[in-house]
């Protein structure tokens, strides 16, 4: 398999006195809509540099209609896919999304873009954008 | 050293010999990493299902070539495309290789309410030339996967949105046409590539 086009969103300041930011984002890959399907999925590892626990709540994307927080799950042979109702990264722990566990589903994409933004809110706060490359065919 | 102990020496490393040459003369069978061979073939239960182009596919359409078959549907984004990936990347690593035959991948949609003939197509083109997409009716669908042990269930959702949950291995079909092995999930390139070829040079 071709190795995946991934972007790292850094988003340490660039000045090392200021804080790290609360939430961050690595390894963020999101794959091409497969032709026929309209969805596509993102993975990514999200770290809280903060004291407190962050819920991602709702994730919304200008270039997908809808954007779910999906977990696959493998049991007794059976593949399931639900959908969570938020995502709780405890204090100074990472969540990693990835193939076969939990990931976000894109859905209807609006157009064939080759950036995808995803806004990350926790209620109704924004705590985290992040801008990503859609992966080149897999195949 | 007495020469009863000299006799048994002699013994011992007559004994040793034999069994070091009997060991790398004698072929232990090679092992499956995760294909399964049932014990005993089974033909393919009565069923009618369109493939990608509206032709009729019957049990029949799985003669002639050794067949990976995966229950799936276009709309999951994770699991079924992942594991078309690998059985894409198995089938090329062999090809590369030299392998032959090499076998057709086949996905059979357990959501034929949204996969109509064209949508499978697109997705199983996606996955490389020649592999069949399969839908059709939920009575003749049913048939065909009750025949084979496979699970699907389509869960509540929006509308147009829901899952359907379904069973993760991939069946392997003989070129008789009957069921002939299975590998269960989680699927892995290498596994294939090892397994594959030993369980079709078996046949």
């Amino acid at each position: 398999m071709r190795s995946f086009f991934v972007i790292a969103a850094i988003l340490m300041g660039a000045c090392s006195a200021e804080p790290l930011p609360p939430l961050v984002a690595t390894a963020v890959v999101v794959t091409r809509p497969v032709p026929g399907s309209g969805t596509s999925a993102a993975y990514l590892t999200l770290t809280n540099n903060s004291e407190q626990a962050i819920r991602i709540t709702r994730v919304t994307s200008a270039e997908f209609e809808s954007v779910q927080i999906h977990e696959s799950t493998l049991e007794d042979g059976v593949a399931r896919m639900r959908a969570l109702p938020e995502l709780r990264i405890p204090p100074r722990k990472s969540v990693t999304l990835q193939r076969g566990g939990k990931h976000l589903m894109l859905m209807r994409p609006d157009g064939s873009a080759d950036i995808v933004s995803l806004q990350f809110f926790d209620g109704q706060s924004l705590v985290l954008s992040v801008d990503a490359m859609v992966e080149t065919k897999a195949h | 050293m007495g020469p009863k102990n000299f006799i048994i020496a002699i013994v011992l490393a007559v004994a040793l010999s034999v069994g070091i040459f009997v060991a790398t003369r004698v072929q232990t069978p090679p092992t499956l990493i995760a294909g399964l061979v049932l014990p005993a073939t089974t033909p393919l239960p009565e069923f009618t299902l369109v493939d990608q182009s509206g032709n009729a596919v019957t049990p029949d359409s799985f003669r002639d070539q050794w067949d990976l078959v995966f229950f799936g549907f276009t709309h999951c984004p994770d699991i079924c495309p992942a594991t078309l990936q690998v059985l894409s990347a198995a089938r090329d690593q062999l090809a590369a290789a030299g392998h032959e035959p090499l076998p057709r991948i086949v996905l059979v949609s357990v959501d034929p309410e949204r996969d109509t003939p064209e949508l499978i197509g697109q997705y199983v083109g996606y996955f490389g030339d020649g592999n069949l997409g399969i839908t059709g009716s939920l009575d003749e669908l049913r048939k065909l996967t009750a025949g084979l042990g496979i699970f699907f269930e389509k869960q509540p959702g929006d509308g147009k949105s829901y899952a359907v949950d379904h069973s993760a291995a991939v069946l392997l079909i003989n070129p008789d046409g009957e069921f002939h092995g299975l590998f269960s999930g989680a699927h892995r390139i290498e596994n294939y590539v090892h397994d594959l070829p030993l369980i079709m040079a078996g046949k």
